[in-house]
């Protein structure tokens, strides 16, 4: 603004006509960004331990297969998700956990027991014993969970 | 630079003429009642910022409705502000509204050449009074269920075509998620454009007429 020019009557209001105007826009602008972008500010949902069952359920040198549900919160709604997972343990003290989901196209795969192969039915892949493949489209093995045992129950992570 | 963007732009846009028309028009010496329209107007801007952000949560189905606002209320930051300043702008919206129509009637300015500014207002304040009850609804709690029970059996009074006035009101004999679904559909699309073109036609006349001054004694004038 000019130093020279006084700032009259009419300049005064038109200035603090905008700066209200800049004011009350901020107003509404900012809490309206914040509200907007909220689900991207939200912390990741950290991963729990997920109670599988009791230990002793794993026999020795055969993959088994343990079903549980979680909750799954999006927005307002509360959803039941199945966790399915093998635990494989050679010794009785340190356990393998396993996802059954075949890391080719996401099929559920299971053990075939006869033939010591996790079968995959969709396009005929194998996985050993191990998760690793053996044979058919696979890029990798079969998906690992952090395991624990404690009390004789076993935690895998996830979530 | 920002003077040269904007002076190539008006060239080609003409909007100094627009703004002009707008902003710097004549106006007789009037008094601070003379500003309800402008705040009405300020608060229907206000419901439209409000209302389009409570929509990008607000899901309107009996299983949803509640919860979803819950959430806009509690889990969303600044939803609870959002929310309140759609819930009391509408209050401020109606009472703002009212003092505006009295001011134009106890000041004369419905009168010739403004009787068109008048009859558009009139059917704006209808709106308005069209967003308040189809808006206490959508949150879908005790209050607005029952609220909208008594509210749309008033429908049903009417003699002979009582019944059915009440059934397309409510969308079935019951209030139920028809009634929910319609009273959104109107809320969100059917009153605003009304409101966009209503209003549209009652401003441009404010401007193109100009406004009227407070009415003077004969031998004053």
């Amino acid at each position: 603004m000019n130093d020279k020019k006084k700032l009259d009557r009419r300049g005064f209001l038109g200035f603090a006509t905008w700066a209200i105007g800049g004011i009350i826009g901020a107003g509404f602008g900012i809490p309206a960004i914040a509200y907007i972008i909220a689900p991207a500010m939200r912390k990741e949902e950290e991963q729990e331990w997920i109670r599988l069952g009791s230990a002793s359920k794993v026999e020795l040198g055969t993959p088994t297969l343990f079903k549980t549900k979680i909750e799954k919160q999006t927005g307002w709604i509360t959803n039941e998700e199945e966790v399915s997972v093998y635990v494989l343990t050679e010794n009785g003290r340190d356990f393998v956990a396993m996802s059954n989901i075949c890391t080719h196209l996401g099929c559920r795969v299971r053990w075939i027991s006869d033939q010591d192969v996790f079968f995959c039915p969709c396009h005929n892949a194998g996985f050993a014993k191990n998760g690793d493949v053996a044979s058919g489209p696979p890029p990798r093995p079969l998906d690992q969970y952090q395991v624990k045992e404690e009390d004789g129950q076993l935690f895998v992570l996830g979530g | 630079m920002v003077l040269k963007i904007a002076n190539w732009l008006d060239e080609r846009v003409g909007w100094s003429g627009v703004w002009e028309a707008i902003f710097l028009r004549k106006i007789p010496k009037v008094n601070w009642f003379y500003t309800l329209g402008s705040a009405t107007l300020f608060t229907a801007v206000n419901q439209a910022v409000t209302g389009i952000l409570l929509t990008l949560y607000y899901v309107p189905t009996p299983d949803h409705a509640y919860d979803s606002v819950q959430y806009i209320t509690t889990q969303i930051p600044m939803g609870w502000l959002i929310r309140g300043l759609h819930h009391w702008g509408a209050s401020a919206m109606v009472v703002l509204t009212v003092l505006h129509m009295l001011r134009v009637i106890l000041l004369g300015a419905y009168k010739y050449p403004r009787e068109v500014t008048w009859f558009t207002g009139v059917f704006l304040l209808l709106i308005v009074v069209g967003f308040g009850f189809t808006g206490y609804l959508l949150p879908w709690d005790q209050k607005a269920y029952w609220g909208s029970a008594v509210g749309s059996s008033i429908a049903g009074a009417a003699p002979v075509i009582g019944e059915w006035v009440l059934r397309v009101v409510r969308g079935g004999s019951d209030l139920s998620a028809v009634t929910l679904a319609r009273f959104y559909g109107v809320h969100v699309w059917v009153l605003p454009a009304s409101l966009i073109l209503l209003l549209g036609i009652h401003m441009y006349l404010v401007i193109k007429i100009g406004i009227s001054a407070v009415p003077q004694r004969e031998d004053e004038a």
